[in-house]
């Protein structure tokens, strides 16, 4: 079993003694992962995913529930698990400033247990895998954030982990950042059966490479499927604002709604999935649509 | 260990990454170092002792004090920040680590300014300690034990953090530890003194490891060796029970 996870619940206490209030930021979440598995962990700020992940590889302790990653709990054997797993915080960094990404490779490896030819030869790899040899020497604070996230990647793959952990790893990165990240992911999990498990705000992320999501809101799982199925229900919708060179005429197709039209622009509603097994030339008053959610759409612009 | 002595090393290469700053940041603090002698020597010489404490004496306090003082916020930087990281969130890069957190966060970062007092106490010992081979070898044994008291203090007093939420104990701490440690503890009487050989122990930081240099006393030695034990003990149980507390955060760290 990749993760296993039953009744997981986690209070916060705060204030001050009069004042005490408790805030549930994970309520009785269960769910599973099978090794391999590639699973977007989602929901909106506040919802619990960054808790989840914090206390599945042992940062912080649960309130009540079970937990077993790679057989492991992770609160109770933290050390032990910390050595099969690898963990990449968007907003948390393994390099140091001062020091070549190489740097904290080596010492990284020698945490691990790694000899030094070992090292070598993972560093070497990981180097050609994230197509970033010359970064490994350039001092960490003179790389962009793009280039730094690859080295971020690559420190936490360095004891070559079972599992992957990524708590918004492209958070800041530029788009085409983003997609080179996407792509090294899925081939980490096609070439080594790395599990991914990551939480993102970008549907774009869950889309290129996840199969299964979880959508977490209010610290309870409410939604558990396959992505395609996802994409199906919930994300059928795609906002295209289009910039006009002179005025035009509302497009009329099938499948797409003009919500705004101006003489320089028109804002368009896309629907993205369109029924299958329906002839190009059926008439767009006779094709039945499934109804749409505005929550998961995502705008892109021209 | 191969992992805490390649943190250490790390740390030593952050510190020298930038060679004008560590030797600037170095020389200043043994200048501030210096005026306080000179200010010593020029009281003293005005009014003779007090309490049996001369200016010799006080340098050899201040020898003792910035030593195992430099060791403590120099080379274990982060003994006085663990309360602040353990509110703002930042143990979270370490806790994904295969490694004993306390050990690793105390050697993950070398403060240069606090080298220079490391830098001075032992050439204030040196200069003025009248070192034989015996004097040395209990200066070196009253200093770490000295340093593993501060260290000991200040991660308890940190890591008090975890339980209240806020971390200016670890300040407070920070300031009793040092400030008191730097006066001689006989010119203070009363509950006062009995605060400082018990809540705060500066008395076993700076004025009995001095003493000892002078007149070793097996059971004085002890004495400080089990008052250190017990602090250094007492400051990692606190930070191993509070991070059963640790409720990490949202900011922008790093390890």
């Amino acid at each position: 079993m990749g993760i296993e996870v039953r009744g997981l619940t986690k209070v916060f206490e705060g204030g001050r003694r009069r004042a005490r209030r408790s805030v549930e930021a994970v309520r009785d979440i269960s769910f599973t992962v099978e090794p391999g598995e590639r699973v977007a962990y989602i929901g909106p700020n506040g919802a619990g995913k960054s808790t989840s992940i914090k206390i599945l590889t042992g940062i912080l302790h649960p309130t009540r529930g079970e937990a077993r990653v790679l057989g492991v709990v992770p609160w109770e054997e933290r050390r032990r698990l910390a050595g099969r797993i690898g963990t990449l915080f968007g907003q948390r960094s393994q390099l140091w400033l001062e020091l070549t990404p190489r740097q904290s490779f080596r010492m990284l490896a020698a945490i691990y247990g790694l000899d030094r030819a070992r090292e070598r030869t993972r560093v070497g790899e990981l180097a050609e895998l994230l197509d970033a040899g010359d970064l490994f020497d350039t001092p960490v604070r003179s790389l962009s954030l793009g280039q730094r996230m690859r080295c971020e990647l690559a420190a936490c793959m360095v004891h070559e982990p079972e599992v992957l952990f990524l708590d918004e790893p492209t958070i800041g990165l530029d788009l085409l950042a983003k997609q080179r990240f996407r792509e090294l992911l899925v081939r980490l999990n096609a070439e080594r059966r790395t599990t991914i498990f990551l939480t993102s705000h970008d549907v774009a992320d869950i889309e290129h490479v996840a199969r299964r999501v979880i959508v977490i809101n209010h610290g309870s799982v409410i939604y558990d499927d396959e992505v395609q199925a996802m994409r199906r229900s919930l994300l059928a919708t795609k906002v295209v604002e289009v910039g006009l060179g002179h005025p035009a005429e509302p497009i009329a197709m099938c499948g797409v709604a003009v919500v705004e039209h101006s003489a320089t622009a028109m804002k368009l509603v896309v629907d993205t999935a369109p029924p299958r097994s329906v002839p190009s030339s059926t008439p767009c008053s006779k094709v039945r649509r499934r109804s749409t959610s505005r929550w998961w759409t995502r705008r892109s612009s021209r | 260990m191969r992992g805490l002595l390649a943190t250490m090393g790390n740390a030593f290469a952050e510190a020298r990454a930038n060679r004008a700053a560590l030797g600037s940041q170095m020389a200043v603090m043994v200048l501030n170092d210096v005026v306080w002698v000179v200010f010593w020597v020029l009281f003293f010489r005005r009014v003779g002792s007090v309490g049996g404490w001369d200016a010799r004496r006080i340098l050899l306090l201040l020898a003792v004090l910035t030593t195992a003082g430099g060791i403590t916020l120099g080379l274990l930087a982060n003994a006085r920040r663990i309360g602040t990281m353990a509110v703002e969130g930042e143990l979270d890069a370490v806790l994904t680590l295969p490694v004993a957190p306390l050990p690793y966060l105390l050697l993950r970062r070398v403060e240069p300014t606090n080298l220079g007092d490391l830098l001075f106490g032992v050439c204030l010992f040196v200069l003025s300690g009248r070192p034989t081979l015996g004097r040395t070898a209990v200066f070196v044994g009253v200093v770490l034990a000295s340093a593993t008291l501060i260290t000991g203090f200040l991660v308890l007093t940190g890591s008090l953090a975890f339980f209240l939420g806020r971390s200016e104990g670890g300040d407070l701490g920070f300031h009793a530890i040092v400030l008191l440690g730097s006066y001689p503890v006989d010119v203070f009487a009363g509950v006062a003194k009995v605060l400082l050989y018990s809540v705060v122990p500066a008395a076993f930081v700076s004025t009995v490891p001095a003493t000892l240099i002078d007149s070793f006393d097996a059971g004085r030695a002890a004495a400080l060796a089990a008052v250190a034990g017990a602090f250094g003990l007492a400051g990692w149980a606190t930070f191993t029970a509070g991070l059963r507390r640790y409720t990490s955060g949202s900011l922008w760290t790093r390890a």
